[in-house]
């Protein structure tokens, strides 16, 4: 049997990435070719059906053995934050551990009120975002740029968020406005100071992790409240 | 830099670009929080596991599914944000499946053999009590035609991409994509 020599062409047809003259010559051909026409319709139902695949997850969950290869639970510390990088001016004050984790709590105390007060807040017609685990529900609003270092791209990410806010401030009213920003503040005053006792202790694994989560809680709570600006 | 009232001040950034979801959590995971790291993985496990599943189709599934997290885990210092997060990690789970191949010893005249093996995936329409799904129709395919089937139709890579991957001609790429093609044609649902 002769096989038609189009045959092998027709993948390439079907991807639009024959030379024109090659196309137009096989679309002449198939005016005529009635089994060359049938594949290519078939070979488009092949691609459709590839691309439509469904992807279930895995009938385990993988997480719990990858924690454990990766030490998850316990603190990276040769991936901890390079704080050094971050550090503009280098002073000699630290906190006592006492000090940095009742500021820890006083944190996150005044963070969930601030959620308590925004979850609860009937003035808002605006479903929360689910936290911490998902983005912004107006994500299309945000343009998250990383940058060459995590440092960066962190900024990068609080200040579209924060670009959101600011955005859309006037459709809040101004007690949200007015407690999303003394909590705004607060973190970024608990964030300077960890980040001045890492300026006296830069290896402390504890004021690493302290950092990296109270950085952590100011992204959510700009999350939250970020999500509570009204799409227009 | 610009001072919006909401007491700090912020960056400016270029008026257009693509979001990336997970770019705050790949940040925060390359800082070593393993939290961030977990929901990365819960986002984009299914369709890791999806490529594993068919790039290798043996027992090892799981087990090279936690290797690419794993090494996403160690390479994450490495994601510049060029491209997207999820763009990022399926490159590094296609290396980690073809360094698992190479190891397995599997990666041989895959692709000149092919052709006898696609003669043997069965066809729907010629025995419709041997009928599969496209799936297994997929992975009764011979390995060569497979990956570039997977790579290219399922997972959207181009054939130059494909060809520096499996480090074949881009040729080679094209003839083995429609090779595997022609023998799904036969198990589509009609």
């Amino acid at each position: 049997m002769i096989q038609d020599p189009w045959t092998d062409r027709l993948s390439e047809y079907v991807d639009g990435e024959l030379p024109e003259w090659e196309r137009h010559a096989l679309e002449s051909h198939l005016e005529s070719c009635a089994d060359c026409s049938l594949i290519v319709s078939d070979l488009r139902r092949v691609v459709r059906r590839a691309r439509t695949l469904k992807n279930p997850p895995p009938s385990t969950d993988l997480w719990p053995g990858i924690a454990a290869r990766i030490g998850a639970g316990t603190a990276k510390a040769p991936d901890v934050v390079d704080l050094s990088a971050q550090r503009r001016v280098r002073r000699r004050w630290a906190f006592s551990l006492p000090q940095l984790a009742a500021a820890g709590i006083a944190l996150m105390t005044v963070s969930g009120g601030t959620v308590w007060f925004l979850s609860g807040s009937a003035r808002q017609p605006v479903a929360l975002a689910p936290v911490p685990s998902s983005p912004p529900e107006n994500p299309a609003a945000v343009n998250v740029s990383m940058r060459p270092n995590a440092s960066q791209s962190y900024a990068a990410a609080v200040a579209d968020l924060e670009r959101v806010l600011a955005e859309g401030r006037g459709k809040l009213d101004t007690t949200t406005v007015k407690i999303i920003e003394q909590n705004l503040v607060a973190i970024d005053r608990a964030i300077a100071e960890a980040q001045r006792a890492l300026d006296a202790d830069s290896g402390n694994l504890y004021l690493n992790t302290h950092l990296a989560e109270t950085m952590r809680r100011k992204l959510d709570l700009l999350r939250q409240a970020a999500a509570l600006v009204p799409v227009s | 830099m610009t001072e919006l009232g909401l007491g700090v001040a912020i960056l400016e950034h270029e008026p257009t670009g693509r979001t990336d979801p997970d770019a705050v959590d790949a940040t925060l995971a390359a800082s070593g929080d393993a939290s961030a790291f977990e929901r990365l993985y819960r986002t984009h496990v299914p369709k890791v596991y999806g490529l594993v599943r068919r790039m290798l189709s043996d027992d090892d599934v799981d087990e090279v599914a936690q290797d690419i997290f794993v090494r996403a885990w160690q390479k994450l210092g490495t994601f510049r944000g060029e491209a997207a997060f999820g763009t990022w990690l399926h490159r590094l789970a296609v290396n980690v499946i073809l360094a698992r191949r190479e190891t397995l010893g599997t990666r041989r005249k895959r692709y000149v053999e092919g052709d006898m093996v696609l003669e043997t995936v069965p066809s729907r329409r010629a025995t419709p009590e041997m009928s599969m799904d496209f799936e297994a129709a997929m992975e009764r395919l011979p390995e060569g035609a497979r990956e570039v089937f997977v790579l290219h139709d399922v997972e959207g890579y181009r054939h130059e991409e494909i060809a520096e991957m499996l480090g074949l001609a881009t040729g080679t790429s094209k003839s083995q994509l429609h090779r595997a093609r022609m023998a799904l044609r036969q198990h589509l649902e009609r």
